[in-house]
């Protein structure tokens, strides 16, 4: 059995999504799931997906609890979401290659280049997917999904966008995987796109299974399934019981599935692919920096005016001037690197790969820490020759790795949480800044103390606090990420 | 139940009543005028109780939050949700009552002054966490967010109070809180006055959780109304 659904249900607040669904799924069967938009499809195929936590109930996969060996099932799962999760600053290629890595595939090179020829897209491998039309970017997508040779497919409306040369061609890639032995489940509205013959349809109503059966009648099926989801609506929602799923015959195994790693792929690799991920996009479209280096060079014009910063003044303000620009700047760098994520559904994608969440932590932010360690090489010599301070001093630089460290963590984590919010443009400095008061003061009276000439010993202090800072904020972010980024 | 529930209520919100009057008169009544100071003096049994109150309230949140993120039940993040509301409420009168009592005394309203400073920095805090609670659509997204931010927030308020600390401590401070005597009657006022504004902080949340769940259940039949 690949699939094991039993009791689930998913509310969120006082809606209700999914109000007790029961289905078994056997290895390598087809099955399409059908329902009215709000009937729970989507909510069912992402809980399935790992990506959305069930109220109650169980869900198992090839006899796996998701919850417990999360890893292990997600590496045997592909999920095609609405969303592309696709990165539109990388070109396909780069996506997939990056996808390749967090599931730890063996040969990727050849697997990409198989199948991008199979969808048609080898020719365009380089471009960006921001210049794909939207069929391109849906065949890249499902060209993710199956890249790690997932066991079970979960396909939430493929047919979107494509043509229907391209829908044919789906079609075919789908029957082609159901017969190597794939396990299918498919959502969808539109039962003309399907060779639907002789496939099991699930049919979804007010979070409920209302139907489950084999489809022989093609011509006549969309008149029953319009009988039966009107039915079940003038019923006022009333529980109709579902049918028992059929016992249905094991599709024919075809060739055992070949598997691309044999075992998980190491935390290191992941996450530098996260980070070598970050920093590709961002030498392709050079936003982030260019808008940091800006902004920050704004800033310090504006203080020097404003303060008049000369002499004895700018040797005295520098350590400040230089921390709050660096802090300011630092949130325009940390909004944009997770908004990319937002874009296309990135960090579902990151969710869906076989890695621990601290993985997304910890890649995003030595991401977002390299691009702040690379604005600080220029804001220091600037801010030197502006203010006529020593600050290239090893002390500085030690207290400047310290205090980036700590703001990229505490800034990726609050990032990920504002990005979701209806206010992100604003909301994180206003989440950020009064959390890293603390780091700011102890970086600020450091870095002042070594400029007046105080010894290490002298500023044991502040070291001392920032470095407490950055443990403690390390400690905390690792254990309430997985929070921030469930859905 | 609900009309038991409302005796509770009711019977806190006259006990809160008395309470805050008995305080009043202890206030003004009972402990003696400062020496230095004069009646201005008397506004600092409402700045500490307040003080504690909108401490005790983040804590609170503090603990609610991490309850909320290990078992997922709705009603600790009501908790914390109302505490930290009722803690922000509370840290803003401690700020007001610090500047009223800073002009007559220091001759400023603000002065950079640690426990001064350290309030601003927890009411900007609060205020950041009663702002993120609005602005996020799904009430699950909005709990798991806040408590994380609940969790943050508390325990980064010991470092940035070392930090505020000791940073005042190298550039000399102008004035200075510390010093004032405490006769015993003073202490039992204080004493008092704190043991109120609890009374009253545990008044305000219970009505506050109260009218979360009301807000829960109309939402809950507004839904079932639209199917």
């Amino acid at each position: 059995m690949m699939l094991e659904i039993s009791d689930l249900a998913k509310s969120f607040g006082p809606r209700v999504a999914l109000a007790g669904v029961n289905l078994i799924v056997e290895e390598g069967e087809f099955v399409i799931l059908l329902g009215p938009n709000g009937a729970g499809k989507t909510t069912l195929l992402r809980t399935v997906a790992t990506l959305t936590r069930p109220t109650s109930g169980m869900v198992r996969i090839a006899g796996s609890d998701p919850l417990k060996v999360g890893l292990t099932v997600r590496q045997q799962i592909g999920y095609l979401s609405h969303r592309t999760l696709l990165y539109n600053d990388l070109s396909a290629e780069q996506n997939l290659l990056f996808y390749a890595r967090m599931y730890g595939l063996a040969d990727p090179d050849a697997r990409i280049a198989e199948l991008l020829e199979r969808v048609d897209l080898a020719d365009r491998r380089d471009d960006l997917v921001r210049n794909y039309s939207r069929g391109m970017q849906q065949r890249l997508a499902v060209v993710r999904t199956m890249l790690h040779r997932p066991r079970l497919l979960l396909l939430d409306e493929p047919y979107t966008g494509l043509d229907p040369l391209a829908a044919d061609r789906l079609t075919e890639l789908l029957t082609e995987l159901s017969e190597e032995g794939c396990t299918l489940l498919l959502a969808t509205h539109h039962m003309g796109d399907l060779a639907a013959v002789n496939k099991r349809a699930v049919i979804l109503s007010r979070g409920r299974v209302i139907h489950d059966d084999v489809i022989a009648d093609v011509a006549g099926f969309p008149a029953l399934y319009r009988d039966l989801v009107l039915r079940h609506t003038s019923d006022g929602g009333a529980t109709t019981r579902a049918e028992p799923p059929r016992p249905l015959p094991v599709a024919a195994s075809g060739p055992s599935r070949p598997r691309g790693a044999d075992s998980l792929p190491g935390f290191l690799r992941q996450v530098l692919a996260v980070v070598a991920k970050d920093l590709t996009a961002e030498l392709r479209t050079r936003e982030i920096l260019s808008a940091m280096f800006v902004f920050a060079f704004l800033a310090m014009l504006i203080f020097s005016f404003a303060l008049d910063l000369r002499g004895a003044v700018a040797r005295a303000a520098a350590p400040g001037v230089l921390w709050t620009t660096i802090a300011f700047a630092g949130t325009l760098g940390l909004s944009r690197s997770m908004a990319r994520e937002q874009e296309t559904g990135g960090m579902d994608g990151l969710r869906l790969s076989p890695a621990d969440r601290t993985v997304i932590l910890f890649g995003k932010a030595l991401g977002n820490m390299t691009m702040m360690l690379a604005l600080e090489a220029v804001l220091v010599p600037l801010s030197a020759i502006l203010f006529n301070v020593p600050l290239f001093a090893p002390g500085v630089l030690a207290i400047l790795l310290g205090g980036t460290l700590g703001y990229a963590l505490v800034g990726t984590l609050l990032a990920a949480i504002a990005v979701n919010t209806r206010a992100r443009e604003v909301m994180l400095p206003i989440l950020l800044l009064p959390l890293v008061m603390p780091l700011l003061i102890a970086a600020v009276q450091a870095t002042r103390g070594l400029l007046e000439g105080l010894t290490w010993t002298e500023l044991g202090g502040w070291i001392n606090l920032l470095v407490v800072y950055d443990l403690l904020i390390a400690a905390a972010a690792l254990l309430t990420f997985e929070y921030v980024v469930e859905s | 139940m609900v009309q038991r529930q409302n005796r509770v209520g009711v019977l806190l919100a006259v006990l809160s009543v008395v309470a805050f009057l008995g305080a009043l008169w202890m206030v003004f009544g009972y402990a003696p005028r400062e020496a230095t100071m004069g009646d201005v003096q008397r506004i600092f049994y409402f700045h500490v109780a307040s003080a504690w109150v909108g401490f005790f309230g983040f804590f609170v949140t503090f603990v609610t939050s991490i309850v909320y993120l290990v078992r997922e039940e709705r009603h600790w993040d009501i908790v914390a949700a109302s505490s930290a509301e009722i803690g922000l409420a509370f840290i803003t009168m401690t700020l007001l009552t610090g500047m009223l009592w800073a002009r007559p005394v220091w001759g400023v309203y603000w002065t950079w002054e640690p426990r001064l400073t350290i309030s601003a920095v927890q009411w900007l805090l609060y205020v950041a966490y009663v702002m993120l609670r609005g602005s996020v659509a799904s009430p699950e997204r909005e709990a798991r967010f806040a408590a994380v931010y609940g969790i943050m927030a508390f325990v980064t308020v010991p470092l940035s109070w070392f930090a505020i600390r000791w940073w005042r401590t190298i550039h000399p401070q102008v004035v200075s809180g510390e010093g004032m005597a405490m006769t015993p009657r003073m202490v039992r006022t204080l004493l008092t006055s704190i043991g109120v504004f609890t009374l009253v902080y545990v008044t305000l949340l219970r009505q506050r959780i109260r009218l979360a769940l009301a807000q829960d259940a109309l939402t809950a039949l507004q839904l079932a109304q639209e199917s």
